[in-house]
């Protein structure tokens, strides 16, 4: 397999600026190297997520129906739903500002807060769960009593559940906006400042456009890691029917009591929507560009 | 009135970028900030413009003390290398921004807008975005954006630096025809002398965060004050402990004037008009010659030739300095 | 930046003052409890193997995706990002409906150890492809076209100039494949049936610690994936200053 790199005689004439599209040299490897691919995400999640799909609607819209028709699995579904659009104005609020902290400020420890800022992504759901109880734990918890006191319960109610997504979709925003804010540069800012404009005015006219699309697909992304949370927030809800069960939590339940369709149903639903996220990314964010 | 610069210092960390900066800028005339990469000019332009802060000294713009004013209240036009246009508004827009800002009506806004996209030639791509256009429009309606708020100064940084040569070269004289309609004190930064001798009608030549010289181009060029400014500002040669410059070289075949210094042509290059000579003296100097073709077919010169050279009468002279470690 | 507190580093720092609280020998015994040893075993062998696989497939995977072009492509591009976004409940269902006991292919691993390798193989696919992907992007190809005019076969440019560029994007991807898989719940629940010394992983334990309302134990057992998780952000860090070094 001794080939060399020259190629066949390619019509435009290299453009040094411009990227040249990949020049695609067709071999028995890279026939090869496309099957063992194809098969391999083939095998492990198109067929798998396709059969969830026909599970779904073995008897047509019957299961969805009835799963939309349960009292129960609505609010489910409008709690998981509540959650996650909290989870995603936290973010981005917190995720903007962190962002903007982490590109354009020096301070002794950047280095380690931008680390930490990693952990929500390397770190076991049920240890994010366990570390929310152990905090705001209505009963031993270390700030727990004191806010119950006040009125506020954490754990095993909506606060909680919303601290835990939260937590858990964290690095996506500012993973997505560092980089953006990184490329684009003070200049801009500058020339506003140059111009008259005020630190808030700054801000607002020209700090945010620029990151506008940054921003969508950390709200994309975020949207979708947040309606998607189990394990931390099975541990911090308590799984109160009609009360703190999400939809992730359903699927579980419904699985366990033997309610296959209605757990395929729910997972049809949920995973409708996080593919959904991710086409959406894909289609509206352009080749090559941040 | 005037930008008026006293004691500027500024360092970043260790290195020194300007090293007790003093100068006046006159009022509405068109200064060139002239020095090498590295040099201090963008920064001296930058503490002026309110974008940088001076670790100690003062500046004064049109009699206001403006060293602690920051930058948005300083009323200068300031427009960058890489034109930092505001990729995501219009070109109107970008240009009404500074005006926008001000709380000015809308109509005034608009009446204003129109007449700067008038002068510099851009109002067809009014609704365009600036991502549509080449870099010389960028540039051009950067300035346009600058002007809109009426600065009392312009500050300009490398404003040609990101085109190819000819954009910069039409630009560069439009930028001079600007300046003779508007009359705004203008200041702009170059390493690129041809630039500053061709627009500018006053040149601070800055090295290494000091002010070697100002004065106009043709004093800078005919009355160095050291061998820096000389050889900045144009092609230098020596000859026996002198720098002059290699047009200022009377050569001929025969020993015609009075210390005159023998020497062997050792490279001869015809290029246009200009015969461009590398002669070697008897004292062992390599001097620099240029002459016009037809000077060269009368003396009969020709590599190999012995010549004899004398500096010309009038020419700039300056003591060759020890060469710079 | 007192929300980032409130929110990320109280609570975690309440587990592991919570372990230490518990004392060194409820810690270890804890550690060393048969069933708990087992499942660490288990997640953190399972987590490395997969990761090897990801070492190997993810490079792979990058490559046809920047470098080859047909059509359907963009599939593929999606379909890597779904174990991301699904949730991972879901994820175990979904992988349950081809390799359960309802296969349409007859293979049911459903509450058996392949069941682990399964899910986490699942879980993890993105990291790797997506760390390597970009880089591989932003290759210069004069490199390669250079050691092509030195008489580099194809399989020796990839060899010694390309690999060697992607090898800290695929370190990179492989501590987070492998931090991921050792924190992996959700999609073990319907899949591994979570017996325990057979498919019960370091999560399941640590749950059932607080279900037992043994907080101790649940915190030691968290402490140790804790510095797992801590061990693989350093190297990320030493990895990523490594690289920002080479410039």
């Amino acid at each position: 397999m001794a080939d060399t790199l020259v190629h066949p005689t390619v019509e435009e004439p290299p453009v040094e600026e411009r990227r040249r599209p990949p020049r695609v040299r067709k071999t028995p490897v890279t026939y090869l190297l496309r099957f063992i691919v194809t098969a391999y995400l083939f095998f492990l999640v198109a067929w798998p997520v396709s059969l969830v799909v026909t599970h779904t609607f073995s008897d047509g819209l019957g299961s969805i129906r009835s799963l939309l028709e349960d009292p129960d699995m609505v609010v489910a579904l409008q709690l998981s739903a509540y959650v996650a659009v909290w989870s995603v104005l936290i973010n981005t609020v917190f995720g903007v500002g962190m962002s903007l902290l982490l590109v354009r400020y020096e301070f002794p420890g950047k280095r380690l807060l931008n680390s930490l800022l990693d952990i929500p992504l390397s770190v076991s759901p049920i240890v994010v769960g366990l570390a929310l109880v152990l905090v705001y734990g209505g009963r031993n918890g270390w700030l727990g009593p004191t806010l119950a006191g006040w009125g506020l319960d954490v754990i095993f109610s909506t606060p909680g559940i919303i601290m835990a997504t939260t937590f858990v979709a964290l690095p996506l925003m500012i993973r997505e906006l560092v980089p953006v804010l990184e490329e684009i540069g003070i200049e801009q800012e500058q020339a506003a400042e140059s111009l008259g404009a005020n630190g808030l005015q700054r801000f607002w006219r020209i700090t945010l456009p620029s990151i506008k699309w940054g921003i969508t697909y950390g709200v994309v992304l975020t949207l979708a890691r947040s309606l998607g949370e189990f394990g931390a927030v099975k541990v911090v809800s308590g799984n109160v029917l009609g009360q703190t069960r999400t939809a992730t939590l359903a699927v579980e339940e419904k699985y366990l009591n033997f309610d296959q369709q209605g757990a395929y149903a729910t997972a049809f639903l949920l995973a409708m929507v996080s593919v959904a996220c991710i086409v959406v990314v894909a289609i509206i964010r352009p080749k090559n560009h941040p | 009135m005037s930008i008026d610069v006293s004691g500027l210092n500024k360092k970043f960390g260790d290195f020194v970028a300007l090293d007790d900066v003093n100068v006046t800028i006159p009022t509405g005339q068109l200064t060139a900030l002239l020095g090498p990469s590295g040099g201090g000019k963008s920064t001296l332009l930058r503490i002026i413009a309110g974008l940088e802060k001076a670790d100690t000294g003062s500046v004064t713009i049109e009699g206001v003390e403006a060293t602690h004013l920051p930058a948005q209240k300083r009323n200068v036009g300031f427009v960058f290398q890489h034109y930092a246009v505001f990729k995501h508004m219009t070109v109107a827009k970008n240009v009404a921004f500074g005006l926008e800002i001000r709380k000015r009506p809308k109509d005034e806004i608009e009446h204003r807008v129109e007449e700067l996209l008038k002068l510099v030639h851009l109002s067809q791509f009014a609704h365009r975005l600036p991502s549509q256009l080449s870099g010389g429009q960028r540039q051009r309606m950067a300035l346009a954006r600058a002007l809109a708020v009426e600065p009392s100064v312009l500050l300009l940084d490398e404003p040609f630096g990101a085109l190819d040569a000819k954009v910069r070269k039409e630009l560069r004289d439009w930028l001079r025809r600007l300046h003779d309609d508007v009359h705004v004190t203008t200041v702009f930064v170059t390493h690129d002398q041809e630039e500053a001798l061709e627009v500018a009608d006053e040149i601070v030549v800055i090295n290494e965060g000091r002010v070697e010289q100002v004065g106009t181009p043709d004093q800078l060029y005919d009355e160095p004050a050291n061998d820096f400014v000389m050889s900045f500002l144009g092609e230098v040669t020596h000859l026996g402990g002198v720098s002059l410059r290699p047009h200022d070289l009377e050569i001929d075949s025969s020993p015609q004037l009075a210390g005159s210094v023998e020497g062997t042509v050792s490279r001869l290059v015809r290029i246009g008009f200009e015969v461009r000579l590398t002669v070697l003296t008897v004292d062992g100097d390599e001097v620099s010659v240029v002459v016009t073709r037809a000077h060269a077919r009368a003396h009969r010169i020709e590599e190999g030739s012995t010549v004899w050279l004398t500096p010309a009468a009038g020419a700039s002279v300056v003591p060759r300095m020890a060469a710079a470690v | 930046m007192i929300w980032f507190s409130a929110l990320v580093l109280i609570p975690l720092a309440a587990v592991v003052v919570t372990a230490i609280d518990g004392g060194w020998d409820v810690f270890w015994s804890t550690i060393t409890n048969g069933q708990t040893a087992a499942a660490i075993k288990l997640t953190v062998f399972t987590a490395a193997g997969v990761t090897a696989v990801n070492v190997v497939m993810g490079p792979l995977i990058a490559w046809v995706l920047v470098r080859d072009r047909f059509w359907g492509k963009s599939v593929l591009e999606v379909l890597i990002d779904i174990p991301f976004a699904l949730p991972t409940i879901v994820a175990g269902l979904v992988l349950l409906s081809l390799y359960g006991t309802d296969s349409p292919i007859g293979i049911d691993i459903a509450n058996q150890r392949p069941a682990v390798f399964l899910a986490f193989l699942f879980v993890t696919l993105p990291f790797v492809v997506r760390m390597v992907q970009p880089v591989l992007e932003e290759l210069d190809r004069d490199v390669e076209e250079a050691a092509a005019s030195l008489g580099a076969s194809r399989f020796t440019t990839f060899r010694r100039i390309i690999l060697p560029s992607l090898t800290p994007a695929i370190t990179a991807g492989a501590a987070l494949s492998f931090a991921r898989g050792v924190s992996e719940y959700g999609s073990l629940v319907l899949l591994s049936g979570n017996l325990p010394f057979k498919t019960e992983v370091t999560s399941v334990r640590i749950l059932s610690s607080i279900e037992n309302d043994n907080v101790a134990a649940a915190a030691a057992v968290a402490t140790v994936l804790l510095v797992i998780s801590l061990v693989v952000i350093v190297v990320l860090d030493l990895i990523q200053r490594r690289v920002a070094a080479r410039g």
